[in-house]
């Protein structure tokens, strides 16, 4: 809805500053350090600030907000292109936010290992079997302890 | 062997007497003295690192108490500063790791009025209690103070924004606590000797725990981390004599200290690099060497009805008792290295000192005793000993100042803080 829109400087006696439908999105990423159990970190738009982040998760979401700390994190001009133009990565601020009334949040683990099971019968299961086969016999004879071919009659 | 020795051209008339064959057996049974095999102290190896800090840890142990301070501050390194009075989101947690203090809700037996009956018989009596005479003195007197400071005193203009605690509060505290130190005094004889000093400085420096150092020309090295503390308290009382320790040390072995596996900085805590300091509130040479009671002022910034505006209500607590954990163990720290004791000599005694931390309405009491100084990784390793803070929640001493008298002055609290000043070793 919003866009690029400057706000008047706030005085004293101005109504309260409300934003409906605002255009900021947040994302919720996995910590890269250690974190404690109450902490969640996103990345947010860079025009967010603590405060704007703390009233969003509360109105929006209802979700207890501590205190958010954020900061910019600086995206690499170093990288070069092909044709030896440096390649900027975008900056991103992050954000993290310390959830009250002592509440904790892991980041879920989103791909889990699968079980590798595969049908009886099926085109997969001949498949792995006979590549597997191919495999011991390429092998060479474990009775000789790791001495080539070479040696030998 | 006889046949192969090349015997001389000449051989001469007889040969050399043998007397000196005698002791050549017993002189074979003596051990050849070969100097130690150690270490070599300047190789670029892992055992010479560790052969200097051994060499290291010889001098310090081995040096008066002056030099020690100064050998072990020497070296200027990043370290965390730990503000007692902080921000952060349940800071008591964190400062009772790096500590290695183990909170107990409530006083020791000392203090509690319902147990007197059987700690008579114990090695711990009782503080002893003044009487009620001398106790609605005491209570005219604080009544006297806090209408000298919220009543009589004429305000030209209320104080400024975030201004009221330095400027009401602090006053009010300082005539409080000379007022109280100077009348107790003639039923408490060490306080007549005792030092009370205002807006002291109490610093203290320590290393708990390792990390690996990520990046830059030391990668992959282990470095300890280390901590600073420089705390203001409005007020404490130094003692010439020791306090007696709260509880035996062997006691401290079953309390539990939460452990945190996280680095500091996630907190927040910040690291700097500047002067390493350990200082009591007075110089080594000072007789009054030893902590009796601090008194803590809570600034505007973490003042309860701040705190309550903001909806953090449930921090007021664990903000009361990480300022009492870090300040107390900041003091206690100090007062035992002014003794000798270090990292590798650990403390012999308990060092023991007590605080009131208020806010001019809210009172909370807590005791520190300092079991162990060992927190570094290699001393602690097989270290039971943890350090004990006793505390209570903050009690509200009186309602408030109507028409000139106060209201809702609490007795019990004025109890504690009395039998917190009356307590002394007893001789």
């Amino acid at each position: 809805e919003i866009k690029n829109i400057v706000y008047p400087l706030y005085q004293l006696g101005n109504p309260q500053l409300r934003i409906f439908r605002p255009s900021w999105f947040l994302t919720l990423v996995r910590p890269g350090k250690e974190q404690p159990p109450d902490t969640v970190q996103f990345r947010i738009p860079m025009d967010m600030t603590k405060y704007d982040v703390k009233n969003y998760l509360e109105k929006i979401y209802n979700v207890p907000v501590g205190v958010v700390r954020t900061r910019i994190q600086f995206g690499s001009n170093k990288k070069r292109n092909h044709l030896n133009q440096r390649v900027k990565k975008p900056d991103y601020k992050v954000a993290y936010v310390q959830l009250a009334q002592s509440q904790t949040f892991t980041f879920p683990d989103i791909f889990p290992e699968k079980d590798r099971t595969l049908k009886e019968g099926s085109m997969e299961e001949m498949q792995e079997k006979f590549m597997e086969d191919e495999k011991q016999r390429q092998k060479s004879d474990p009775r000789r302890g790791g001495v080539t071919e070479w040696f030998g009659l | 062997m006889a046949a192969r020795i090349r015997l001389p051209l000449l051989l001469p008339r007889s040969f050399p007497p043998l007397r000196s064959l005698k002791h050549v057996h017993t002189e074979a049974v003596k051990e050849p003295q070969y100097p130690p095999i150690v270490a070599s102290l300047t190789a670029k190896s892992k055992s010479a690192r560790l052969r200097q800090n051994e060499e290291r840890i010889k001098l310090i142990s081995s040096s008066p108490v002056e030099e020690k301070l100064s050998l072990i501050t020497r070296i200027q390194r990043m370290k965390f500063v730990v503000y007692p009075q902080t921000f952060s989101r349940n800071p008591d947690r964190w400062y009772q790791h790096f500590t290695k203090t183990a909170y107990i809700p409530g006083l020791p037996e000392k203090f509690n009025p319902t147990t007197e009956g059987s700690q008579l018989a114990t090695d711990q009596p009782a503080v002893p209690e003044i009487d009620d005479a001398a106790f609605s003195e005491i209570r005219d007197l604080v009544t006297r103070v806090i209408l000298h400071e919220h009543w009589h005193k004429m305000r030209k203009r209320q104080p400024f924004l975030y201004k009221h605690q330095e400027q009401v509060v602090g006053p009010f505290l300082k005539t409080l606590v000379s007022e109280l130190t100077y009348n107790l005094a003639k039923y408490n004889p060490l306080l007549r000797l005792s030092s009370l000093d205002f807006s002291p400085q109490v610093n203290f420096y320590w290393r708990r725990g390792k990390r690996i150092i990520p990046k830059g020309h030391r990668r992959g090295r282990q470095e300890p981390i280390r901590f600073q503390i420089d705390d203001h308290p409005h007020s404490q009382i130094r003692i010439p004599q020791q306090l007696p320790q709260f509880a035996p040390l062997e006691a401290s072995y079953t309390a539990e200290v939460p452990e945190i596996h996280l680095a500091p900085n996630v907190m927040p805590l910040f690291r700097r690099q500047y002067d390493n300091n350990i200082f009591t509130g007075a110089k080594l040479p000072d007789p009054a060497c030893y902590g009796h009671t601090q008194f803590h002022l809570v600034p505007d910034r973490y003042h309860r009805d701040r705190l309550a505006r903001q909806q953090h209500s449930d921090q007021v607590e664990p903000f009361l008792r990480a300022n009492a954990a870090a300040s107390l163990f900041a003091w206690t720290g100090a007062q035992a290295m002014y003794q000798g004791f270090w990292d590798y000599q650990d403390v012999s005694r308990p060092f023991v000192s007590q605080a009131v931390i208020t806010d001019g309405h809210f009172f909370s009491f807590f005791c520190y005793q300092l079991n162990t100084l060992a927190l570094s990784v290699e001393t602690d390793a097989n270290n039971p000993r943890k350090n004990l803070l006793w505390g209570t929640e903050s009690l509200r001493l009186y309602e408030g100042v109507q028409d000139g008298a106060v209201v809702g002055l609490d007795d019990c609290v004025l109890r504690l803080l009395v039998q917190f000043l009356m307590n002394r070793p007893h001789s």
